[in-house]
């Protein structure tokens, strides 16, 4: 593509033309309530504003439906470290150590960490967009089926490994979330599986439906049972500002992890669940503190956040290069931008350069504003955390039932919510990892139909391991992410052994 | 003896007679609709199917059509049964958008609805549905790809999507049964979408893929990959240099349409209304952009001509599903 610093620039004044700034605005802010609100994402509420987009100017709507997915990436995360509730697939990596950071009575220093950490991921990615969009479209098409397959194993590894001194547990966990995703069609063969001859079933069980019974639904049952016992004392929602410290000990993690979202991010179809994730893992395994992981690690929760704001923006380079939507959300504005008259591909940036800048500078001002407009919220959510357990509890309930009728329009998913809220509970009792199940129930089928589709390009397993660089490298990946745990309680034990000796 | 039956069967027709007068009057069809409509997408918000209806919704009010308001209401679920289920039980004040998925459920065994229980309105529009080969591959034409198929059935990678049994994939088996080709030994790659298709058609993983025009005519002019043959039955304006099947020696035409499909037992005057409604829509600048912008085709065909290529269309279904070696 080139850099025209001239186009880049008209650009930027088309962005600030009040109207656009105004989408911008709108969109960040509806972005963010539905991205808190369970259930309710970014691809529903743009899909609901289809129909107001076709007056719009092209380059508008575009705008305007991608600051809702981006501003919904900020959202997610408040209910996550809020409620241990998250709104959406990629908000599920903040609940692991943004959550205990708001119970530890550091809730604002949480949210604000979390805001802070979107923008620097979102501007990261927004220059890579800039710099690498041409390369790394070009890139992503060397994943077929074969590369699919192993970087969803080895996104279930490096989760499976996160539950240190319980991978059985996770493993188990894991393979009932794999059992999950295999209900419905199966594409290669036009079979019906496990679909008790209901219709509803037969495109699977929505793992937004498993996210929102087993956190929201799971997380109300599991207070329902101490609701009576007397509330100790009030929780402080700490500083709404971080301290130096803090900012020292998520400063690199939010970089580096910036560039790792926006690359699984412009993969088709790997998307803000796999991106964060996986940044959660490598900084467990890279910090000097993993002890402190899952107990409220600000780097644990400022991680995942840059990545998965990351991850968004980089799903609009196979979306407007090439015209392939990388998500469910981005498939939904595709769809609504081709209605408009425009025809993303690779033609759109030498056919329509102003839309492409237009856009690209729409999305530096919309994290700028997203950030200003999270930390003002901070101070009004932090309030969620005083609201009485019974008012609380009941408008978690409703928000869960509505956010998953809206997803398909079908009372057979109530059922299904209910039955995955006891399983959260007794996972909780039990103390299961629940990640590992949700991770395996949104990239199941992916990963098994890109099993089947290998098996028909590669002869045999083996074939398919060894299939590109790339194979290799996340074969040798995940076998590192599964081992790392053991050899390094090995070598401690080693050490130690090894101390005592010289002690003796 | 021949008296008695006359007299019977004429009393019988005078009392059916009398049966429907009674009915219509009940309805009092002249000022048909006499109440807000109900217009079902049967599908999630943001697909194909619920963009279709909600524009033209908005075209049967802006251009005042209809006078009556007209509600778009989602009923997603099992490739479009769920929406006609709900349609089967309502009475005329309601439609659906459908397609051949009505036909080939059906025939697939996924569904005991069949287009004939239903009163087809209207017919309006057509995808053609391309096959294109990746750049570099041996393959110049269809004719090409069709010689190596009939040699070795399962020598090439098809890519698809979103299912067996869609209009891509029995398109792509149409052409081949007609060449000659052993269609139950295809490879078929089957993806979840379009977009996935291209992007392993893209990426060099398929050798071939089926996808609308639409999808892939972006690609073709970019030149990376080549588009070999359209189900169309002439060349179209966007893509002059790529010949439809006939020209490749394949005698087939292959539509991938949509339409509008109403209740069971829709009267003549409510069927007459929308026939008048549609064909009026049909004309306007709004609904000429839309078609242009979305690539489709006007395909408009009005009640009568709709229920009649409906019983093609499933004669044609019937035969292509029986050979293909689909499992039901």
């Amino acid at each position: 593509m080139g850099i025209d610093v001239q186009a880049i620039l008209d650009g930027f004044l088309t962005t600030i033309q009040p109207m656009n700034l105004f989408w911008i605005a709108l969109g960040g802010f509806l972005g963010t309530v539905v991205g808190m609100l369970p259930g309710l994402g970014p691809a529903t509420a743009i899909a609901l504003l289809i129909p107001i987009t076709f007056g719009m100017e092209p380059t508008s709507a575009l705008i305007l439906m991608a600051a809702i997915y981006y501003g919904a990436m900020y959202g997610g995360s408040r209910s996550s470290i809020l409620l241990n509730t998250p709104g959406d697939g990629s908000a599920i990596a903040a609940t692991f150590d943004g959550y205990p950071m708001a119970q530890k009575g550091q809730a604002g220093q949480a949210l604000a960490i979390s805001a802070i950490a979107s923008l620097i991921g979102g501007l990261i990615a927004v220059v890579g967009f800039i710099v690498l969009a041409k390369p790394l479209a070009s890139f992503a098409l060397r994943f077929g089926p074969a590369e699919y397959f192993l970087l969803m194993v080895f996104t279930l590894s490096a989760i499976v490994a996160l539950a240190k001194g319980q991978m059985v547990k996770g493993f188990i966990s894991m393979c009932i979330g794999l059992m999950i995703s295999t209900v419905g069609i199966d594409l290669q063969t036009g079979v019906y599986r496990f679909t008790m001859g209901n219709v509803h079933l037969s495109e699977g069980i929505d793992f937004l439906v498993v996210i929102i019974g087993i956190y929201a639904v799971g997380e109300v049952l599991y207070n329902f049972l101490s609701i009576n016992k007397p509330v100790g004392e009030k929780k402080s929602v700490g500083k709404i500002w971080i301290t130096k410290e803090q900012w020292k000990r998520s400063k690199w993690p939010i970089i580096r992890n910036g560039p790792i979202g926006f690359l699984i991010g412009v993969l088709p179809g790997a998307g803000g669940a796999i991106a964060s994730m996986l940044s959660y893992s490598l900084e467990k395994q890279v910090s000097k503190h993993p002890e402190e992981f899952g107990e409220g690690a600000i780097e644990g929760l400022a991680a995942p956040e840059s990545s998965n704001n990351a991850a968004a923006v980089g799903a609009f380079i196979p979306m407007l290069a090439m015209g392939i939507p990388g998500s469910g959300t981005t498939a939904v504005i595709l769809g609504a931008i081709v209605m408009l008259g425009l025809k993303p591909g690779p033609l759109l940036f030498e056919n329509n350069p102003d839309m492409v800048w237009t856009f690209i500078n729409s999305m530096f001002i919309g994290n700028l504003f997203l950030v200003i407009l999270n930390i003002a919220l901070v101070g009004i959510l932090v309030k969620i955390l005083d609201t009485p357990p019974r008012v609380l509890y009941p408008v978690i309930m409703m928000l869960a039932f509505i956010g998953t009728y809206t997803l398909g329009y079908s009372t057979v998913d109530f059922l299904i919510l209910i039955i995955f809220g006891f399983v959260g509970l007794f996972m909780k009792m039990l103390n299961f990892p629940v990640a590992p199940l949700i991770l395996a129930v949104i990239v199941g089928s992916d990963m098994e139909q890109n099993f089947r589709m290998s098996l028909i390009s590669y002869p045999n397993a083996i074939g398919i391991l060894t299939a590109s660089p790339i194979t290799i490298a996340l074969v040798i990946m995940t076998i590192v992410s599964l081992g790392l745990p053991f050899l390094s309680s090995w070598l401690k034990k080693r050490k130690a052994q090894k101390n005592n000796s010289e002690a003796m | 003896m021949k008296k008695i039956v006359g007299v019977a069967a004429l009393s019988f027709a005078l009392i059916l007679g009398a049966c429907s007068s009674d009915n219509a009057g009940e309805k009092d069809d002249s000022d048909f609709p006499k109440k807000n409509l109900e217009f079902i997408a049967p599908a999630t918000p943001g697909g194909g199917w619920d963009a279709t209806a909600r524009a033209i919704q908005k075209i049967l009010k802006e251009e005042d059509i209809v006078d009556q308001s007209m509600t778009v209401i989602n009923k997603p679920g099992g490739n479009g049964e769920v929406g006609w289920q709900y349609l089967s039980k309502k009475d005329a004040h309601t439609m659906a958008i459908d397609s051949s998925l009505l036909i080939t459920n059906n025939l697939l065994g996924q569904s005991d609805l069949t287009y004939e229980e239903f009163t087809p309105l209207a017919t309006l529009t057509t995808e053609w549905i391309s096959v294109a080969v990746k750049n570099g591959s041996p393959y110049e034409t269809a004719t090409d790809l069709m010689e190596q198929l009939k040699k070795d059935p399962a020598s090439i990678k098809i890519g698809i999507a979103p299912g067996l049994g869609n209009n891509d994939h029995l398109s792509f088996v149409k052409a081949a049964k007609t060449f000659g080709v052993d269609v139950t030994k295809l490879n078929f790659l089957v993806y979840e979408s379009g977009g996935d298709v291209m992007t392993s058609l893209l990426g060099g993983h398929v050798d071939v893929a089926t996808m609308a025009v639409s999808e892939s005519s972006e690609q073709h002019l970019a030149g990376k990959f080549k588009i070999v043959a359209i189900s169309a039955d002439e060349r179209l304006e966007e893509l002059p240099d790529v010949p439809t099947w006939k020209e490749e020696g394949v005698d087939m035409v292959f539509p991938h349409w949509r339409g509008i499909l109403g209740p069971p037992d829709m009267t003549e005057d409510e069927i007459a209304y929308w026939n008048e409604a549609f064909g009026e829509m049909v004309e306007t600048d709004s609904w000429k952009e839309l078609l242009e912008n979305n690539g489709w085709e006007d395909f408009y065909q009005d009640s009568t001509e709709t229920t009649e290529f409906l019983k093609e269309q499933k004669e044609m279904y019937t035969e292509l599903i029986d050979e293909s070696g689909l499992q039901k």
